[in-house]
């Protein structure tokens, strides 16, 4: 960790799993001894609304927000709703792991906005000084087995990313701790699907 | 265990959201009865409760509404028990009667209240700060800062409470309740209260207000009232001692005061500008009554006072008249007239870092020009994200063709009327139905007369929406008032019905009111998170219950025209309502339409515990014919691709409900592929 606190933001849709991931990271945090706080906003809606967490680790942390420009790295389970939170929050040289999977608004549907391209999405992430993973994480957790393992599968890859960068836990802590959280019968998914996500990384930083 | 804070293993560190906190804290304190009604940011308090009861031997309900929840609480605590009512600002306001009536006289068992704000509005009507009500009512606040003191406070709040006889109510806000943290677990109670029933215990006509109770030369509620103010006196001398308020000594003769999340943002912010230790802070857990002595020997120590809380200036409102008296010339900064925090929205840190740097006159975290214009161009870019309901919600059915019945009725009676029907929303996922569409811009008109607006989503169907109950209430008033330019629609969901309905019905039969109301029955409290109610065959703790329909509530309250319609089937919605409309207006009742249907998530859900693969729809595109009647079904897996001028669906959304294929008018859209529709699941 490179100053007092780490700081991670997720976004995502409603019904994406950002709350379960935010959690995982959470109880990563806890395993390593630090303190965690984690603010969530979700819609009204239990579906489809834009969801977004603060995550706040360190050994003093007192509330859960983060400010602009301090997002060690950001967590983008959707691509619009990552870049809608990456803009304020990652700081620059900070991870950032892309779902390319669109969901789009009922704006762009009913036409009354349109849904920016998503290599203008990733090109402006790379503006904003990220270091990029991006990948359609949806279609290698169904590989995995299911779609709903998109969310690990974006943990995978930013458990490689971390291995080049300050973080407060790594690969073997995060597997851990979201062997702890998923439920038992989607476990084999989503340990494939978190390895893969590694994969989709480590061949990103390594040039294949 | 069905959830971890039942466990009895003190010391135990896990992260709890703060509704879990506060629920570990009653299990901590040995709650004997727990009610609340749903309401976000509060409903997972009870949620966490309904989990652990059985197993913990406590009993813990979803009462129909606030108001039933606290009555229920205060019974119980009136035979001796621990109790806990739990609610969201909109729900304090509810329950306003007997929390203002019970405090004559108090109580022998402990009652603790938490009330969640909701600054910034996330989830509620208002912002409102509900610590007023409290003060107004006369009673001890607790306001915790972290999800750890969430759990502390009540804990202690109960003993507090039975120490003086009196409610304590907890003030919580989303960051609290809907943010997760750290908490040690701290010891379980295992001793229960007494049950107990005795008419005079300690104060003669101890619950019934209007008792011959003699005090201070007083009868009957005043002299209840004396000796509350009594008792706020001992709880004002006490409040100096309890171990939520407290002093952090500073090198400087700045002073914070700080509350809640203001002083979790005050600590988080000193960390950012490397000013530990510099102010003093005087952290206040309890917003009222205030600290005095505390207050004292912080004012001493300061020449200027800063006052950071969440909502409005609750405890600097009180500083100001305290310093009147004690210390006139120290200036005192927050939300009033030294304004450094702005009065509405949610306090959020960076603002706190800001307002703590100018104070501190040290300089707070810039973003540099040309960073800023990047974001600015970036930003640009952006599409809005209107809310929007679920992929296959039957409220997307129920306003479809509620939609079509009054462009219909419109024409019908073109001749007659203006055409411009109103539609009364209520609270609930269906409220989703007046959200609108962010990216698009309203002009407002200043003509006073009748002016219908057309739109192609269920986003903006609705044309009223205040509080739960309230549509169906505005719709009399406005029938009543001689409206008759357009029929007069009310909605509202089954919880919302018996929540806060049911009077507003018998008042619309008693008082001849024709307006049409569609209640829209999902089985469930479905936006806080699938609770159940009284139309759902269960109790909080799980046991099966009596299913009271809807129906039948509105006929044995005298409405003749009850109807009944599935909302996925559309075209049996759409004239259903037609037909409801029709008659309210040649009759001059009110006529009901129950839109019955279970909310799809919750079979969806069901579908994928028992291993049932849901198959999805898909556009053959071929054969659309890009009319776009699909996309305006609002359903948010049904999409729309600008450059071929088709629509699609999204495979991962979709829970094969089959509403879009309804709406197709050249059969483009079929299953995808071999599996169970939705409507197929048991």
């Amino acid at each position: 960790m490179a100053g007092r606190n780490y700081y991670l933001m997720i976004a995502g849709v409603g019904g994406q799993g950002s709350v379960l991931l935010s959690r995982i990271i959470g109880d990563a945090a806890l395993m390593k001894g630090l303190s965690v706080r984690i603010g969530e906003t979700f819609g009204a809606a239990q579906r489809g609304g834009a969801v977004h967490s603060h995550v706040r680790i360190g050994e003093e942390v007192y509330g859960p927000l983060l400010i602009e420009d301090e997002a060690d790295a950001l967590l983008a389970l959707e691509p619009l709703e990552g870049l809608r939170r990456g803009v304020i929050y990652l700081k620059p040289g900070g991870i950032a792991v892309v779902n390319t999977r669109k969901v789009y608004p009922i704006d762009v549907n009913v036409g009354a906005a349109d849904y920016p391209e998503v290599e203008k999405i990733l090109d402006a992430l790379k503006k904003l000084g990220a270091r990029l993973v991006a990948y359609d994480f949806t279609k290698l957790a169904e590989e995995a087995g299911t779609t709903r393992a998109m969310n690990i599968a974006v943990l995978g890859a930013y458990a490689r990313m971390i291995e080049e960068a300050d973080a407060p836990f790594d690969k073997v802590t995060l597997l851990e701790a979201m062997k702890g959280r998923v439920p038992k019968r989607w476990l084999d998914a989503n340990i494939k699907a978190f390895e893969l996500g590694y994969k989709v990384a480590d061949e990103e930083i390594s040039g294949k | 265990m069905k959830h971890v804070v039942g466990l009895d293993e003190p010391g135990k560190r896990v992260i709890l959201q703060g509704n879990e906190a506060f629920a570990r804290g009653a299990v901590e304190a040995g709650v004997q009865v727990a009610a609340g009604y749903p309401g976000t940011p509060s409903s997972e308090i009870m949620e966490t409760l309904s989990m652990v009861a059985k197993d913990l031997g406590f009993h813990a309900e979803w009462a129909v509404n606030e108001k039933v929840a606290l009555d229920v609480a205060v019974g119980a605590a009136s035979v001796g028990a621990r109790t806990i009512a739990t609610m969201k600002n909109a729900g304090t306001n509810w329950v306003m009667d007997m929390f203002s009536t019970v405090v004559y006289g108090g109580l022998p068992g402990a009652l603790v209240i938490v009330s969640a704000d909701d600054p910034e509005a996330f989830y509620s009507s208002t912002e409102e700060d509900t610590r007023f009500l409290a003060k107004g009512v006369g009673v001890m606040i607790l306001e915790p800062s972290t999800q750890q003191e969430a759990k502390d406070m009540t804990k202690a709040a109960f003993d507090y409470s039975e120490r003086f006889e009196l409610p304590v109510f907890i003030r919580s806000v989303t960051r609290i309740s809907h943010s997760s943290g750290d908490v040690t677990f701290g010891e379980i109670r295992k001793e229960r209260n007494p049950i107990f029933f005795d008419r005079h215990y300690k104060l003669p006509f101890r619950y019934n207000v209007y008792g011959p109770f003699k005090y201070k030369g007083k009868t009957g509620p005043t002299a209840k009232h004396a000796w509350q103010l009594e008792q706020l006196e001992k709880i004002k001398e006490f409040v100096n001692e309890v171990p939520f308020n407290k002093i952090e000594k500073g090198s400087t003769r700045l002073g914070i005061i700080a509350a809640g999340m203001g002083y979790a943002y005050v600590k988080d912010s000193l960390i950012k500008l490397d000013a530990e230790g510099k102010p003093w802070i005087l952290k206040v857990g309890t917003p009222f009554p205030l600290p005095e002595k505390l207050l004292k020997e912080f004012i001493d120590s300061v020449d200027k006072i800063l006052v950071v809380e969440e909502g409005d200036p609750f405890i600097e409102e009180q500083l100001y008249a305290f310093m009147k008296e004690y210390a006139p010339e120290k200036p005192i900064y927050g939300k009033t007239k030294n304004q450094v925090l702005l009065r509405y929205g949610e306090l959020g840190l960076s603002q706190v870092v800001n307002a703590v740097a100018k104070f501190l006159g040290l300089n707070p975290p810039k973003v540099d020009e040309s960073r800023k214009k990047l974001k600015e161009e970036i930003s640009a870019i952006i599409a809005p994200r209107s809310s929007a309901l679920c992929p296959g919600c039957q409220h997307l059915g129920t306003y479809w063709g509620l939609r079509f019945a009054l462009i219909k009725v419109a024409s019908k009676f073109k001749d007659k009327w203006k055409g411009v029907w109103i539609v009364n929303g209520d609270i609930g996922c269906y409220e989703q139905g007046g959200y609108g569409i962010f990216a698009k811009e309203i002009i407002p008109s200043t003509k006073k007369e009748s002016k219908r607006y057309m739109f192609n989503n269920p986003y903006e169907i609705l044309d009223t929406n205040y509080i739960m109950g309230g549509g169906i209430g505005l719709a009399q008033g406005q029938y009543q008032a001689g409206y008759r330019d357009g029929p007069i629609v009310a909605v509202a969901g089954d919880s919302t019905f018996f929540h806060a309905c049911m009077p507003a019905l018998a008042n619309a039969v008693y008082n001849k009111a024709a307006i049409t109301f569609i209640v829209m029955d999902n089985s469930w409290t479905a936006m806080t998170g699938h609770q159940p109610s009284p139309s759902s065959g269960w109790t909080a703790m799980g046991e099966p219950a009596r299913v009271i329909k809807i129906e039948d509530v509105a006929k044995a309250l005298g409405v003749e025209h009850v109807f009944t319609v599935d909302p996925y089937d559309i075209k049996a919605t759409e004239e259903t309502i037609m037909k409801a409309i029709l008659t309210s207006v040649e009759k001059k009742v009110p006529t009901v339409v129950v839109a019955r249907r279970e909310c799809a998530l919750q079979v969806a859900r069901r579908a994928s515990r028992s291993g049932v693969n849901l198959t999805y729809y898909t556009v053959n595109q071929d054969k659309c014919i890009g009319c776009t009647l699909c996309v305006q079904l609002g359903c948010p897996a049904v999409g729309w691709d600008k450059e071929k001028k088709k629509a699609f669906i999204d495979p991962v959304l979709c829970v094969a409900c089959g509403l879009c294929a309804q709406v197709c008018p050249v059969k483009a859209i079929v299953p995808a592929k071999e599996g169970v529709k939705l409507t197929e699941v048991k």
